[in-house]
């Protein structure tokens, strides 16, 4: 963290700009590292934080002492609340979301560099960013009405022939499916921007080259255009795995139980059934889950400031 | 650019003698005819001007204002070239149709908005209803109407809290990235990762203890507590976009500034504030839009007087929906502010996203 370009002048007050500094700071610590401690700290308590976790176990169960709210975490799968298959809803979020933006992403990116006067593509396909997911989850409820009689998905299958469903009414995995594809409808305009900033990048000369050389479009792509960006690749991975680990919105205002993932859960917990304990597990459940993608970005965030 | 402004001046043109023509033709219903001219002026413009947006918009990807360099694309064979085209037309259509049909939703009547049949259809009428605000009253569509008139209360939350958390954290990011650019300080290379951390961590981590805290400060649920929620964690993202800002900022400017006797404060003020114009647009921008269409925070911190549109639109969402024209009219009103800036102002839309997770 050099700055050799930084003047005499400027070093004089070694003070002042930490004061300058100090409600930044001051802010950062108060709202960011106190609350995810205290967040861990609240894990271990019971429902309303008078108590630890373990207090209220009884005596004929198996019981985790103060990390009773893990134990619930990983086991309770009861009507009321579906906590293990919120965990697996959440894998099956990163496994269709990630590569499903990632590759299609790509897809575009790599089109819309081969041919001119695809601004407008780009712009169309980048567009759902601008909406809130809310606003996506409205439209695409629109899509997978729950009516038979309507619904965009059904009015389409009608029209070619099709028999009209109720979507959002099929047996539970496929809720969560259908919910993806929304996500990926919103998030592929973000990686493609991303990644096609990353191609254009590419010298034009070294792709020349290679066609020269003889290489058909899959070797260009795997060989040469693929390596070159593979640094954009992982962030934009990195960051998408964050993203659809956070994943609250389209969940919240669409699905059912059947759909929880991790970050609904969590409200549920804290703003329906009050239990913060619970609430906070879960938290540091989806927290324990993102430190080591975040620990990589913010480690290549500081690398490349180095480099500056 | 001369092009450009008699362009305008043509387009406006064109529309204002459609709606003078059809103001004329309609004189009997004056409302209607008004109404229906304007509408056909406003198309009329739009003909007119999208094209030359969209010639401007690509104009502009080869002069290297876009944070990507520019470079002719290497072009494949023909016919793979027409396979190309034809997918990424499809793609686009793929992209619009929930959009148009949310749009057509919202404008038909409600007996019509549920026909699976006429999904596709543009309405066959459009139903008028009139809207009162104070003592005026504006005729539009009755979807529109009457969610203006549930979310209007959302819609001021949304637009209060918005625009007043967006312009804290995009002044208090444009002084710390000053300090952080510009100044040396020890403990820097501690402050930035943390920053960072500060940045990425998924929120779910400090909503609880935020949750409590304003509950015992007694802001729980009101506005005040959502924006200054708003004001701390944007901060990161702000203080990171005006950091790399001003790293391109010549120091031998302030160097003499300070030469001149300003201080601290006085480099910042005459020196680099009056340059931070293209910062502050950017920041902005990517602030505004990531608050409005906020959600986590809101649905956990407001109330139901300090309820934000995301969550109203939500809750509209929970009930058995008997009726799209009133969610769907709704959804576009509160995708309007966003979409609009998206559209205008894109450019700068895409940088702050790239400032945000690439590099500045």
């Amino acid at each position: 963290m050099k700055r050799p370009d930084v003047p005499h002048i400027m070093r004089q007050g070694r003070l002042i700009p930490w004061f300058y500094l100090l409600p930044a700071l001051a802010i950062l610590t108060i709202y960011v590292v106190y609350p995810t401690v205290r967040t861990f700290y609240v894990s271990l308590r019971n429902e309303d934080s008078s108590g630890w976790a373990g207090d209220t176990c009884n005596d004929d169960e198996t019981c985790f002492g103060v990390l009773e709210n893990y134990h619930k975490v990983f086991t309770e799968d009861t009507a009321g609340a579906k906590n293990v298959t919120s965990l697996y809803n959440t894998a099956r979020w990163l496994v269709i979301v990630v590569p499903g933006t990632v590759i299609l992403g790509l897809l575009f990116a790599m089109i819309t560099d081969r041919v001119r006067y695809t601004a407008a593509a780009k712009a169309i396909i980048f567009m759902p960013m601008a909406i809130s997911f809310v606003g996506a989850a409205l439209i695409w409820g629109f899509v997978y009405d729950s009516d038979e009689k309507v619904g965009l998905l059904n009015a389409f299958l009608v029209r070619l022939g099709f028999d009209a469903r109720n979507w959002l009414g099929l047996a539970p995995p496929s809720g969560t499916f259908l919910l993806t594809v929304i996500a990926v409808w919103v998030w592929t305009g973000f990686t493609m921007t991303l990644l096609a900033a990353a191609i254009k990048s590419i010298p034009g000369e070294v792709i020349e080259a290679s066609r020269v050389d003889g290489a058909n479009e899959f070797q260009l792509f795997f060989r040469i255009i693929l390596p070159q960006i593979m640094p954009t690749v992982a962030v934009v991975m990195t960051t998408m795995t964050i993203n659809t680990l956070k994943m609250f919105d389209i969940v919240w205002v669409m699905g059912g139980r059947d759909t929880d993932v991790i970050a609904t859960r969590m409200v549920s917990e804290l703003t329906e059934s009050r239990d913060f304990g619970m609430a906070a597990a879960i938290a540091v459940v989806l927290i324990l889950l993102t430190i080591p993608v975040m620990v990589y970005n913010v480690r290549r965030f500081t690398i490349e400031e180095a480099r500056r | 650019m001369n092009l450009i402004i008699a362009w305008i001046i043509f387009g406006t043109l064109v529309g204002s003698v459609g709606t003078y023509l059809l103001y004329d033709e309609r004189k009997r219903n004056a409302e209607q005819g008004a109404l229906l001219g304007a509408a056909v002026g406003a198309v009329g413009n739009l003909v007119l001007l999208v094209p030359l947006w969209v010639y401007t918009f690509m104009r502009g990807e080869g002069e290297g204002d876009q944070p990507v360099i520019g470079r002719d694309p290497i072009q494949p064979r023909h016919f793979i070239r027409v396979a190309l085209y034809a997918f990424l037309i499809l793609m686009m259509i793929v992209y619009l149709l929930p959009v148009y049909t949310v749009l057509m939703t919202s404008l038909k009547p409600r007996a019509e908005a549920d026909d699976l049949d006429t999904v596709w259809n543009l309405p066959s009428e459009i139903e008028w209803d009139d809207l009162e605000i104070g003592s005026f009253s504006i005729r539009m569509p009755v979807g529109y109407a009457t969610a203006l008139e549930e979310f209007g209360p959302q819609l001021k939350n949304s637009l209060l809290l918005t625009v007043t958390a967006t312009i804290l954290s995009a002044l208090m990011g444009s002084l710390n990235g000053y300090v952080l650019a510009k100044w040396k300080i020890p403990g820097a290379n501690v402050l930035f990762p943390l920053m960072l951390f500060g940045m990425f961590i998924p929120y779910q981590s400090i909503l609880i203890p935020l949750f409590q805290f304003l509950n015992d400060v007694n802001l729980g649920g009101t506005l005040y507590g959502l924006i200054m929620a708003h004001v701390v964690y944007g901060l990161p993202i702000t203080t990171l976009i005006f950091r790399n800002y001003y790293a391109e900022v010549p120091t031998e400017m302030l160097e003499a500034g300070a030469i001149d006797g300003a201080g601290f404060f006085g480099i910042y003020r005459r020196i680099v504030f009056p340059l931070s114009l293209p910062g502050f647009v950017v920041v902005i921008i990517w602030q505004f839009t990531q608050i409005w269409n906020e959600f986590l925070f809101a649905v956990t911190i407001s109330n139901e007087d300090s309820k934000p549109i995301t969550v109203g639109l939500a809750e509209l969402s929970g009930g058995e929906a008997v009726n799209w024209t009133l969610p769907m009219a709704g959804a576009i009103l509160a995708a309007l502010p966003t979409l609009l800036v998206y559209i205008v102002l894109g450019r700068y839309f895409i940088r702050g996203l790239l400032a945000g997770s690439v590099k500045g």
